[in-house]
Formats: structure tokens, sequence, C-alpha cells
């Protein structure tokens, strides 16, 4: 599991590598807010190796409709991974704009 | 309910299912034609790339849930072409872009099957196909639309004949904690034949009420298998005391489903997971749940109704309108106070009623623009020319009744402009211009109309050829003197063409005729402008509604008209005094500007004498301000709009009629008309718009009478209809 947040001047940026399931969530949503309250851009980046859960997805959509909500920029930095992407197709998330 | 009961009323409910999703598909198909067109000129943009997979899958997948099966299996095929390129293992060609268009042709035409007699051209659906398993360098897939199952990647086990399922799946709120993972689930389901699935995400609540340890994430999902339901929900097994599972066959009826959206009734399950209900336990029980929810989908932000309802309701608001203004007029009469104020409040109530109706049949004209982009695409490959469309205003809001017979002027007005209008590229170059033409659409409100515009930078029409066109065909006189906007009207005449050659796009002199009765059964006009090799611009004006408008109501003599109020800008009064300080000219000095105007009385051969003080409606017009001259201003008025009937459909200065609170008759006036009659008839007579005299009739005068109103129409007066 690996979490890492960057705190820049401009932006906060938030990594996500190996598994990020029900055991990080709470860790998760804790750095999603402070990042989101500092009103900066945040960037997220989604490693090749990393395997979300639902409880990480539904947590990654209800940040950018929150961050929509208050008009933060909520990006993904570079390419969905090709493994977590074909993961998402089967699991039904495909209508999942911010990650496709 | 008998059994037969339940069954006709199952039936019902699938054919309303499957018409939904024919409504939504037609939608994304047109949403995938734009995208595509969009592509052809940068096909670089991931996001584009996106929005058509996730088009496709969309069809796919509700198309295999509302058991449009060989549609489904058709468009996997494209998905899996547009996954490869999201994926970066296929480059995204103008090959497959067409090829994708051309799928698009057969996909509509599937949507349709049930309802028309266009059917799918199997053998151009297998060209399609073979085209993009070459292009994707895959030997799998290509199966024939008829036969192929919605999900060909997994081979279904089980031992049965192959059955579609639908299945709702929803975590319960202890689910994940018990350790229990969705989408191992989902896996687990795959292995069993061919799954879609859909996340529904509508019950995830905001982020500071979420629990982040809890799975508000459902699942609506199709699968193909020979599996029976038993094994089905073995798969749950371990988790069914702590999830809401609904298995049913795919022709009962099946669960709504949402994508990543907000549903109420998706809300309501989970607040009633939250609120410990137990999950249902035996098939009937599990039926019972599918039908509530399927029930509950009426709740939902917004509505799909039938087009039909609207209008009804629409009709009946109108009807309402009378007969409010038949209380006021009743209430005016009365002494009781409690009359008035019920009155009053009625009015206010019908006056809010009729703006919301008439509010909900406003749409934007961007759909009609959008499905433009597809005929300037194809029409531009064959006729071998360069041509980009743009659009402006597309966001232009009007009555629904006009857009829906605006889409074959348009299409008339472009196909004709890219044919005869737009020059090939080499001929541009020649001319000094960029080699791609451009055509311009756009919409624009001014007052209580929509000006809709078809433009292009092409040759522009040669007015000589029109008139020596017009002259052979004896439509005028070799002798005629024309204006330039008489010339460009000759276009709109039947069977009027200047083509040297009928072609397959026009040439026929059908079209532009389509066009001129089109615009005129809307109460609309058409504007042409041109200059040689620069250019054509055509402006259809067009009523923003149909159906109820604000009037101001007038009387001449024991005739009533009315004035729509959105083109009224003053009314001053107009004493004997000043007719005669004006030498016999038809002007009226407004705020020091000379307005013309014309006597309804005189115009619609009403014999009485006028007033000692008359009022002069001052109305906007295209050609600037114009007076209509009546003895009173009574008020406004909500006027419900009543169409006048064929016998009297070329009397092109009334819009129609309306019924007042007396019961009696008021001729709606077309203000822009009516100031054009006006100023033909005074260019016929020689004179200039500004000295429209008094003696002149126009030609397209009307016998008040003969429509039933209350007019003292005397003997000789005209009816020129």
């Amino acid at each position: 599991m690996g979490i890492v947040v960057e705190q820049r001047e401009e932006s906060s940026a938030i990594s996500l590598a190996g598994t990020v399931d029900i055991s990080a969530a709470a860790e998760l949503k804790r750095a999603l807010l402070e990042c989101l309250d500092r009103g900066r851009p945040v960037r997220l980046s989604i490693g090749s190796d990393a395997d979300l859960d639902v409880t990480a997805l539904q947590l990654l959509w209800a940040v950018e409709r929150e961050a929509r909500a208050r008009q933060v920029e909520f990006t993904l930095d570079g390419r969905l991974p090709d493994s977590v992407g074909a993961a998402l197709k089967d699991a039904g998330f495909e209508g999942f704009p911010f990650l496709f | 309910m008998t059994n037969r009961a339940v069954s006709r009323s199952n039936q019902s409910n699938a054919e309303q299912f499957k018409q939904s999703f024919r409504e939504e598909a037609r939608e994304i198909v047109a949403d995938l034609e734009t995208a595509l067109l969009e592509m052809s000129k940068d096909s670089s943009d991931p996001e584009l790339v996106s929005r058509v997979f996730r088009g496709l899958h969309t069809i796919k997948g509700s198309g295999a849930m509302f058991g449009f099966e060989k549609l489904a299996a058709f468009t996997h095929n494209l998905e899996n072409a547009f996954d490869q390129v999201r994926g970066g293992k296929l480059q995204m060609s103008s090959e497959l872009i067409d090829l994708t268009l051309a799928a698009l042709d057969q996909i509509r035409a599937m949507i349709e099957e049930d309802l028309s007699s266009s059917t799918a051209d199997p053998a151009a659906c297998e060209a399609v196909l073979v085209k993009v398993q070459k292009l994707c360098g895959t030997q799998t897939s290509v199966a024939a639309p008829s036969s192929a199952p919605v999900e060909p990647a997994a081979e279904p086990t089980g031992a049965g004949p192959l059955r579609t399922w639908h299945l709702h799946f929803a975590p319960g709120a202890e689910m994940m904690v018990s350790g229990a993972n969705p989408l191992l689930l989902l896996r687990e389901l795959r292995q069993l034949g061919g799954l879609s699935a859909r996340a529904s995400m509508a019950a995830v609540p905001p982020l500071g009420d979420l629990d982040p340890e809890r799975c508000y994430v459902a699942w609506d999902m199709v699968l193909a298998t020979a599996s029976g339901p038993d094994a089905i929900r073995d798969v749950f097994i371990f988790v069914e005391d702590s999830c809401e599972l609904i298995v049913e066959p795919a022709t009962a009826e099946p669960v709504l489903n949402g994508t990543i959206s907000s549903e109420p009734d998706a809300q309501r399950r989970s607040d009633a997971r939250d609120a410990g209900a137990p999950p249902p336990e035996s098939g009937e029980r599990r039926a019972t749940e599918g039908r509530r929810f399927t029930d509950n989908a009426s709740t939902t932000a917004s509505l799909r109704i039938p087009a039909a309802k609207l209008d009804e309701l629409v009709d009946l608001v109108g009807e309402l309108v009378t007969v409010q203004a038949r209380l006021s007029e009743v209430a005016s009469n009365s002494t009781d106070p409690n009359v008035a104020a019920v009155s009053e409040e009625i009015e206010r109530l019908t006056a809010s009623l009729r703006e919301n109706s008439m509010n909900i049949r406003m749409l934007p004209i961007r759909a009609t623009f959008e499905k433009f982009r597809r005929l300037v695409h194809d029409l531009a490959r064959d006729l071998g020319k360069q041509v980009e469309l743009t659009m402006e205003g597309a966001d232009t809001e009007l009555d629904k009744t006009v857009i829906d017979q605006l889409g074959d002027p348009l299409m008339h007005l472009i196909r004709n402009s890219m044919d005869h209008g737009i020059e090939t590229a080499q001929k541009r170059i020649e001319r000094g211009k960029r080699p791609t033409a451009g055509i311009h659409l756009s919409a624009r409100h001014a007052g209580a109309s929509v000006l809709i515009g078809v433009s292009d930078d092409g040759g522009g029409i040669d007015a000589d050829a029109v008139r020596n066109r017009a002259i052979e065909k004896g439509l005028i006189p070799a002798d005629a003197s024309l204006t330039q906007a008489e010339t460009f009207a000759l276009l709109f005449r039947p069977g009027f063409s200047t083509a040297k050659e009928v072609t397959d796009v026009s040439g026929r002199g059908v079209g532009m005729d389509v066009v001129r009765q089109r615009v005129e059964s809307l109460r609309g006009s058409i504007e042409v402008a041109s200059q040689p090799c620069q250019g054509t611009e055509v402006t259809l004006r067009l009523p923003l509604t149909m159906a109820i408008i604000d009037g101001l109501l007038t009387s001449v003599d024991d005739a009533y008209f009315v004035l729509p109020l959105a083109h009224v800008l003053e009314c001053v009064e107009l004493t004997r005094g000043d007719v005669e300080r004006a030498n016999g000219k038809q002007l009226a000095r407004v705020r020091g500007e000379l307005v013309p105007y014309i006597r309804l009385r005189r115009h619609f051969d009403i014999r009485t004498a006028p007033p000692a003080v008359e009022q002069i409606m001052v109305a906007e017009t295209s050609g600037g301000r114009f007076g209509f001259v009546v003895d009173q201003v009574l008020g406004n008025c909500q006027t419900v709009i009543k169409s006048l009937g064929r016998f009297y459909r070329s009397v092109q200065a009334v819009s129609g009629a309306t019924i007042l609170g007396n019961g009696a008759v008021a001729l709606i006036l077309d203000p822009e008309r009516l100031a054009q009659d006006a100023v033909r008839a005074e260019q016929r007579n020689g004179r200039g718009r500004a000295s429209v005299a008094p003696g002149n009739r126009p030609g397209n005068s009307f016998n008040f009478k003969a429509l039933g109103g209350s007019g003292s129409a005397g003997p000789g007066s005209s009816a020129n209809v």
C-alpha cells in the first residue's frame, strides 16, 4: 500500500501505488480532503502496480465531484496504467470520466 | 389481476423500456457521429476516443439489456477497436472513422428495426466488421450480427442453452468490513459467460458524509450464460445476507440501470439498506423488488415523455387560458369582490402555468444543427469539395414544434449551398480563396422571432441567371423590373432551378420550394443576401412559439386585433390634426423619427368613420419601425393561437385567430408581413416606403366578416384568399 502526498507551492500531488483497499480508505480520504481544503490544484498519479478496490474508486469519484463543486482542479497526471484500466473496465467503471 | 393481464402489462412495460433505450440510443448515435467528425479533424484527442468508446459501450450494454442482442453484438466489435485505440495498440485512422460512421448507419437501422421497415443491411454489417477486424489485426469477434452472443470475449460455461440475465447487485453497509470484495465477485461472475457491467455511483454521498469503509456502488449487469440462476447466485453465496441481489431472465422487466449519475431511486435503495432492510430471499420477493425499482424510476431527476403528451398539455393550457379570459370578463362585470379576487388569482396561476408549460417545449437547436455535420462530411466527400461546417448560437432555444419542422429546410439549404454555391478547391484557389470552403449555421433571438442563418463563402447567386431562367420559364415578363430581393425570391418558386444539370444532390428545383412551404407553414419568412464570388446567406425568420403568445388587444370599430407584444414598442395618439399636417402622407413623427403607418380600418376594409383620436401601435419589423393605426388599445392579453385553417392559408398578414373572453374572435396580426404588404403595395404604385398613402389597399386584403368576426365589412369588401 502506498499513498504519498506532496504539498507544493502551487499544487498538491498525491500518488497511489500498490494495493489501495479498505485498509487504506480512511487515510486516503483524509489525505484527499487535506489536498482539497488547500484550494490548490490537486494532481493524482496512479502507479502501474496500483490495485485499487471499490472503496478507493468511490472515494476518487466523490473527491472529483467535490472538487468540481469547489472549483478546485483535480486531474490525473499521466495515463491510467493499462492494468488498472482493464480492472476498472471489468468492474463497469467506463463511465468514470475522470479516469478514462 | 389475471395472469394474462399481468403478461400484457409486462409486455407493455418491456416495450416502454425498449422505447426509452431507442431514444437514448438515438442521442448517443448522434453524439458519436459528432465526435467522429471532430476526430476526423483532430485524431490525436484522447478525450474524443474515450467519448466514442463510452458511447459504443453504452449502446452495447444497454442494447443487450433491453433485448437488442444483434445490435449489442455488432457494436461490441467496434467497441473493441476503440478500446485498442485507447490502449495505444491501434492507430486512429480516417479509415476507422469512416468505417465507424458507416457502422453507425447500420446501428441506427438496428435501433429502429422494430418500428419501421428499415433494416440493417447484413452485407454492409459484415463488410464493416471484416474491415474493422483487418484494422485491428485480430481473428476474433467478427461474428454475424444476427447470431453473435452479447459478449463473445468469454466462453459461457454450463450445459444448458445460452440465456441472458439481468442482475442487480448492491453491497450492503457491512459487506466490505466483512472482508468481501465486490470486484472479485464480478470477476468470478465473468467466468460464467459474457458479462457487461455498469457501475452506478448514484448512492455515493457527499465527501464529508462518506464512510470510506463502506461500498456505496451498485452494479447493473447483463450476463449471457448457459448456467442457471442457481449457479449465478452461488457466486454471491457468501455475501447474500449482506447485499441486495436480483437475478432475472432478460425477458422479464429489466431493472433500470444508472451509469455514473445521481438517481434518487438508487439513493432510496441505499437508504433501505441503511435502515437494516433485510435483503430479498425468495424468488417471489426478488421479483417484487425488481418491479418496485422499476416503478421508482419515475422519480428520477429528469423524465422522458412522449411529445404527444406535451402537446396535449399545451392544448389544455390553451383551453384554460381561453376560459380564464372569460372568467376575467365575468369578474369585471360582477360587483362581488370575491369573484374579482378569485379571478385575479386564477389569472396569475394560469399565466404561470402557461409560462411553465411553454418552457417545457423549448429546446436548444443544437441537436438539429449537429446532425448536419455528417451531411456536410459525406457530401463534401461525394462532391470532391473541401467544406468546413461551423456553428453559432446552437444553444438558442425555440419551440419543439418549430425545431421539428426545421430539419428538412436546413438540409435543402445546405445541399443546395454545397452543390451549387461552394466551388471546388481548385476554383477557390484560382479566385484567391482558401481551398476549404465554409458553411456557417447560426441561430439567434430577435424579439419574438428566432433567426436561423445558413451562409457560405462560395460563388454567390448569379442574379442575372436567376432572372433569365424565370423569364424562360414564363414566371416573369421579359421587361419585369425586380429588386434583388424579389429576384432571389424566385428561387423559392416551385420547380425553379438554375442548375444546368440535375445531380444526386440538387438541381430539380424541388428543395427550395420545400424550404418556402415549410417556413411559411411555421409563419416564418426567408431572406436571401448574396454577393458574387463572396457567398450567400439565407436567413429564416421563425416565431419562437407556435401556441400561446402575449399580445396587445386592440379594436377597430367592433373588430378585434391582437399584435404580438414582443413586436410592439409603444402606442401613441394620432389626431385629425396630425393627419392634416402630414399632407396626405401616412407618416407620424414619433420621438423625432418619422414612422410610416397603415390604418387597419382601411387594410381590412372596415367602412365606418374613425374616431377623432386614433392610436398608432408602433412595432419593430425587420424593415424598421412601422405603425398600425387602430381605434382603441384595450390592453394585454394571453393569446392562444388558433389556426385559420387551410381556406385562409394564403392570407399572410394574419397569423391566426383567438377567442376572447366575450366570445368574439380576434385576428392575430403578423406585423412583419403586414408591413411588407404595405411596402409592396406602395412599391407597385411607384412610391417609396415612406409615403404609404391613404386610399391604397394592399393586395393581400382580408374580409374580417368572412371569419365570423364581428367586423362590419360592407358590400364590395374583398377576401383575397
